[in-house]
């Protein structure tokens, strides 16, 4: 069932209660109300009688005296009997007509003890009468027993056309206000209709969908703009993925074209052992090459899922400086590139030591990689401001101005650098630019082509608390 | 048949060139899209591959300004890229034949041969003049039904000639077409192999294939 039936039968079920309830109410009190009337009439009429038949108490009792006396004992609508101290009439007024309407037991009996009696009844012809009996008593002894009656008839046929009038409006009040409520329900629903519709195109695989409906502020409007920003989110979140996984695959297919073609090649026909000597050794790199890229992959997608925690600690920058500059010894001994420390100032920052370490690494190893043979790298360490200031400087062959905001990029390779070292899967610096951001710092470059490059890192000094 | 390989990748524009080599193809290697398409303008080749991920001037590029300039020579271009957009962009852009990265050898030898036909016209991996017949895909040459074995420089020249059947040809063109650039150009060495040739094709036969055009160089036709 849908919200909007339901919002509506629930609304209709309400207010065919609430109708039902007030209609009860409005036709008990119209009731009792209209019968109080009733009452009081026939009492004060009772009274006018009593007063009139004490003036001129006698034996007999002569209606048409009474009824030029007081007008309103002959009134239409009521009539009078006058019974004996035995309880049979006496007088009674004309308008009684031939009815036969004897005093009751019960108000006789009330009667002898001195007390009125208000009565109901419904005749033969179902003509219904409201009834009241006054004892009239002389000095302590019941003389008479007046009674003045008139017809609910009236009062019945009101209150009958009131119930009708109840039960014919109040089902049109229900069905016009579920009218009501279905379009205002609808009206409602609308934005949400079309959230759905947008998210079903969504769910096709269209994320460029957005939800136009209300800029409101209200409960639709907010969702409809959660809604959007989630998918804008998801929209850069899929166009990074779709942009990751086809650099990815651009990258592996070169490795697996040389070692497909390079391995096919060689058994076309037989070859001399050094042949295949040669063609195995180039697999074996190509193949580092492939780990290496999927290594470095790997990484980084576990780093944008969040799913790489740092082992925080103290960690002695000086000592792992000290301790790279060592390692450059190894990585540039072919090529007989030196690094030196020009300026150490001992420093302790909060940190991953280990990814710390790979930070350097990958920055000194770019450095040698991108220097000229015999070349000197500088390494440094000092404070700048709240921060520790770190810096790789080569004088190698340098990054254009126009490459240099690209570098970070994963898989970008400047064309100096293709053209420089061959190897390289261009992974290195987008995870150095991670480290340091998840350490809270910021990494720069200022190259000029062709004179070299100076990386600076800049890792806070204060523990994060 | 000369052949220009166009791609960035050293392994790669290495092994294409000793497979094709080994076909008897000359083979030129450039290493990016602007000598690539400095070569193409300078030399005649019959075939051009072409990797369209190339630093600098990229492939599709190069292939335009190719067609551009009125050099229709037959193409085939490499792609990293298997998406259907980049071919059909390619192909639209004047390519003959495209192949994917990574690629089977005998695939590539196999399009280069297609497109090597197409572009002198016949349509089948035979050529036959007279009774001489020689197979491309094979190598395989025969003449009246007998098996004649050539060096791969010795049938490379044939081909050509085959290839060009009735048309006279100069010794730059047979230089250009089946000498690659590290040749060292004395023109005396065609003579040396057409010798070659005639020796084993033509030799005690009653009508031979191979004619001298005085003043211009040399033709394969069948002798009035
Ligand atoms: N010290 C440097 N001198 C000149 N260019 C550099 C230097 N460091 C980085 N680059 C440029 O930045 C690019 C990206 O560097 P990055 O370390 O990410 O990749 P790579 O060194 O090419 O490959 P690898 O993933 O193997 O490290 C390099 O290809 C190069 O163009
Ligand atoms: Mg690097």
């Amino acid at each position: 069932m849908s919200i909007r039936v339901r919002l509506t039968l629930w609304y209709g079920t309400a207010l065919a209660i609430i109708l039902v309830i007030f209609a009860g109410i409005i036709y008990f009190v119209m009731a009792q109300a209209l019968h109080d009337r009733v009452d009081a009439a026939l009492q004060d009429a009772a009274q006018v009688a009593i007063r009139s038949l004490e003036d001129r108490f006698g034996p007999f009792l002569i209606f048409e005296d009474l009824s030029r006396d007081f007008p309103e004992l002959a009134l239409v609508d009521k009539f009078f009997q006058i019974f004996g101290p035995t309880g049979q009439v006496t007088i009674q007024s004309a308008n009684i007509k031939s009815r036969e309407i004897p005093l009751s037991q019960t108000a006789f009996q009330a009667a002898l003890k001195g007390q009125a009696t208000f009565e109901s009844i419904r005749l033969r012809e179902s003509i219904p009468f409201r009834l009241l009996s006054v004892p009239i008593r002389y000095r302590g002894r019941l003389v008479n027993i007046l009674r003045v009656g008139t017809s609910l008839q009236p009062i019945e046929d009101t209150l009958h056309r009131l119930l009708l009038t109840l039960v014919i409006a109040s089902p049109i009040a229900v069905i016009v206000s579920l009218l009501g409520g279905w379009f205002l329900a609808g009206r409602a629903l609308c934005p949400v209709d079309a959230i759905t519709l947008a998210a079903q195109r969504i769910a096709t695989g269209d994320l460029t969908q957005r939800i136009t409906a209300p800029t409101s502020s209200d409960e639709i409007g907010r969702l409809a703009s959660t809604f959007n920003d989630m998918i804008a989110r998801l929209e850069t979140l899929f166009r990074q993925i779709r942009q990751f996984s086809a650099d990815a695959s651009h990258e592996l297919r070169t490795p697996l074209t040389i070692t497909k073609g390079e391995t096919e090649l060689a058994l076309r026909r037989p070859r001399q052992v050094e042949d295949y000597r040669s063609v195995l050794e180039s697999n074996l790199e190509e193949i580092d090459r492939m780990s290496r890229i999927v290594d470095e992959l790997l990484f980084l997608s576990r780093a944008d899922l969040g799913e790489i925690k740092l082992h925080w600690g103290p960690v002695q920058l000086d000592e792992v400086l000290a301790h790279i500059q060592q390692q450059v010894t190894v990585l540039g001994q072919d090529r007989g590139i030196q690094a030196t420390l020009t300026d150490v100032t001992p420093t302790t920052v909060y940190g991953d030591e280990l990814r710390l370490r790979e930070l350097l690494l990958n920055l000194v190893d770019n450095a040698v990689k991108y220097s000229h043979p015999g070349d000197t790298i500088e390494l440094s360490l000092n404070h700048m401001g709240a921060y520790a200031r770190l810096q790789v400087i080569d004088h190698g062959i340098g990054i254009a101005p126009e490459e240099q905001p690209r570098i970070f990029d994963r898989f970008y390779r400047a064309d100096a650098a293709r053209a420089h070292a061959n190897k390289g899967t261009g992974l290195g610096l987008a995870i150095c630019k991670w480290i340091v951001e998840a350490h809270r710092g910021a990494i720069h470059v200022h190259s000029t082509l062709n004179a070299g490059s100076c990386f600076t890192v800049l890792l806070p000094l204060s523990s994060p608390s | 048949m000369r052949i220009l390989v166009i791609d960035d990748e050293p392994k790669v524009a290495s092994f294409i060139r000793r497979a094709l080599e080994e076909e008897n193809y000359a083979v030129d290697v450039a290493s990016d899209g602007q000598s690539g398409l400095d070569f193409a303008k300078s030399v005649n080749y019959d075939l051009i591959v072409l990797d369209l991920m190339l630093p600098q001037l990229p492939g599709m590029a190069v292939l335009q300004q190719l067609r551009a300039a009125r050099i229709h020579t037959p193409l085939l271009i490499l792609t990293a890229r298997a998406e259907l957009d980049q071919r059909v962009r390619g192909l639209d852009a004047g390519a003959d034949d495209y192949l994917t990265k990574p690629f089977a050898i005998e695939e590539l030898l196999a399009r280069a041969r297609a497109l090597l036909r197409r572009g002198s016209g016949s349509s089948t991996e035979i050529l036959q003049v007279e009774d001489l017949v020689i197979n491309t895909a094979t190598h395989e040459v025969t003449r009246g039904g007998q098996r004649i074995e050539l060096t791969s420089k010795e049938y490379a020249l044939l081909e050509y000639l085959m290839r060009n059947a009735g048309r006279v040809l100069t010794r730059p063109m047979i230089i250009e077409h089946v000498w690659d650039l590290d040749f060292d150009t004395f023109t005396n060495v065609i003579d040396v192999y057409i010798s070659y040739l005639r020796n084993k094709i033509d030799r005690g036969r009653d009508r031979s294939l191979i004619q001298t055009v005085r003043g211009s160089g040399y033709m394969i036709r069948a002798e009035e």
